[in-house]
């Protein structure tokens, strides 16, 4: 298995604040990486200190197989990336800016910048300023440059802000492709799953600096819990109900209206047969999934109990 | 390094700043006529003679670009800080130590030949309107020519390194309008002419300032390549 990026106790701290401790994070060549966390978990600055423009305080970065040394910058050339708000320089047009970018990063190949802009579909207006683009133009345009000059890795940090929702479209088909006919390694930070749960194949999921966890999207369906959930008024009565009658033990009251049933072997039909037999009233009952916005919501308020008790008990 | 220079100047924008310059060498030259022919009786000329005549050209000249240049430090480092593009140039592949200087040597190159090439132009303007009209009798010979233009490139390399001293007021804040300001207050002191005297025409004092701003430009950026850049 070859890594495009590993870190190993990666650590940013200024003055007595941490902001980011100990991460170990690794993005093999070739797969999507989903960076989740909330806004201020320290998913910029694990990618600045990626590109450089950060100093770690602890901890080494390996990229592509080398060790990071300061100093050191010709691995930026392999990487493509869009940090924060994108930064253009106005009075330029788009394409001058995508040529400016290609003589900084050394890069000669023919016919990149068009196929760049292409594929972010800003063709037509690749000869206007800067100035006069939306900020969506400006988030495509800056996703561009950063695949102009077809690097091995893209950083992109909250690459879906500022987009329509079929700039968002084109940017998942995007994104795959880019993956899947390039080999690129994408690491793609957002504060919200369901930005990115589509298009991640692995999930590291990090809160207050510290990487909580790291797993792929195939095994957490496989492990989120399938329930059935019913929606009624009298919860106590329901709930009375499947003890005494049907034996359950795997459910749990969710709120004042639901329950949840984890036992698989109970049909659905029974449940609702057994329930309205004995005078319980049902709103709804269906089968789901556990979803994944829980699933990580749980892991990261997990972390958090985690991390206080651990405080606490300091 | 010239390439970095060559993307510098791709950026664009410099025309106006050698459009800039024309304007203002014309409004020097405005100003110098003025002085010229508008006297006051009892007293004569503004001039007292001709070197006197020049060493005024010498004065305005390296006064305005001190100001001129530092509007275009702002452009090339102070913006750059402040519109965030200056993070995208520093995950370039490139030291960002050459970076700065290639930036930091336009500023310079620019100060010194525009003082230079404003002082022959304004130079010659003056010496040949005093030839035809005759205002100032004095002779000048080759030898205060040169003695002349050596004062000139002095001054011209005086004024090219003070023209960096804004930065290290400028970049901390990240703001245009100290850095501007800064070059302005820098002038009004080298520059300004009481009773025919000027710090500036003590020639050690504007490259020891010339000496400062090198220094300071440099203790500016000298931790750049492991700096954080926000």
């Amino acid at each position: 298995m070859t890594y495009t990026i590993r870190t190993q106790m990666l650590s940013k701290s200024y003055r007595s604040a941490d902001v980011v401790s100990n991460v170990g994070m690794t993005v093999k060549r070739g797969e999507i990486y989903g960076f989740l966390g909330p806004n201020g978990a320290g998913k910029s600055t694990v990618m600045k200190m990626l590109l450089g423009l950060v100093q770690p305080t602890g901890g080494e970065i390996e990229l592509f197989g080398e060790k990071l040394v300061p100093g050191h910058n010709e691995h930026l050339k392999r990487i493509g990336h869009l940090i924060e708000t994108p930064a253009f320089y106005d009075r330029m047009t788009a394409r001058e800016n995508l040529e400016l970018h290609a003589e900084y990063m050394g890069y000669h190949g023919k016919g990149a910048i068009d196929e760049a802009l292409r594929m972010v579909q800003l063709i037509g207006t690749d000869r206007k300023p800067v100035k006069q683009f939306s900020l969506g133009m400006k988030q495509r345009l800056a996703i561009a440059r950063a695949i102009s000059t077809r690097p091995e890795l893209l950083l992109l940090d909250e690459p879906i802000n500022g987009l329509d929702p079929e700039g968002i479209q084109l940017m998942r088909g995007l994104f795959r492709r880019l993956r899947d006919e390039w080999g690129i390694s994408i690491l793609i930070s957002s504060h919200l799953l369901s930005e990115i749960e589509q298009i991640a194949d692995t999930i590291g999921v990090i809160n207050d600096g510290r990487l909580l966890r790291e797993v792929s999207l195939d095994s957490v369906r496989e492990s989120t819990t399938a329930f059935v959930e019913i929606s009624t008024p009298n919860v106590a009565l329901a709930a009375y109900v499947l003890t005494e009658k049907l034996g359950l033990d795997q459910f749990k009251q969710i709120d004042d209206h639901t329950l949840r049933v984890y036992d698989n072997q109970v049909s659905q039909e029974t449940l609702s047969k057994t329930l309205i037999l004995n005078d319980v009233s049902i709103e709804s009952i269906n089968r789901r999934h556990h979803s994944l916005e829980e699933y990580f919501f749980d892991m990261i308020k997990g972390g958090d109990e985690h991390a206080a008790s651990r405080q606490a008990g300091a | 390094m010239l390439h970095l220079v060559k993307l510098e100047l791709k950026k664009g924008g410099l025309r106006g700043y050698i459009l800039g310059a024309l304007i203002a060498y014309a409004a020097i030259a405005g100003l110098l006529m003025l002085m010229y022919f508008v006297k006051e009786e009892p007293t004569g000329s503004t001039f007292k003679n001709q070197a006197d005549m020049l060493s005024a050209v010498n004065t305005l000249v390296g006064a305005t670009f001190i100001v001129y240049s530092s509007a275009l430090l702002s452009k090339l480092v102070i913006s750059e800080f402040k519109d965030r593009t200056m993070t995208l140039l520093f995950a370039y592949p490139v030291s960002r130590k050459q970076l700065i200087f290639a930036k930091l040597s336009i500023v310079f190159v620019w100060c010194f030949v525009a003082i230079v090439l404003g002082n022959v132009l304004l130079d010659a303007l003056m010496l040949t309107v005093n030839h035809f009209v005759g205002d100032l009798a004095s002779v000048l010979g080759t030898t205060d020519l040169l003695h002349q233009f050596g004062q000139v490139i002095l001054q011209a390399i005086g004024a090219a390194g003070m023209s960096l001293l804004p930065l290290v007021i400028g970049l901390p804040r990240r703001s245009v309008a100290a850095t501007i300001i800064s070059s302005i207050f820098i002038v009004s002191i080298v520059s300004s002419n009481n009773a025919g005297f000027a710090l500036s025409s003590i020639i050690a004092i504007p490259l020891s300032l010339a000496a400062i701003g090198i220094i300071g430009a440099y203790l500016s950026f000298r931790n750049i390549d492991r700096a954080d850049v926000a």
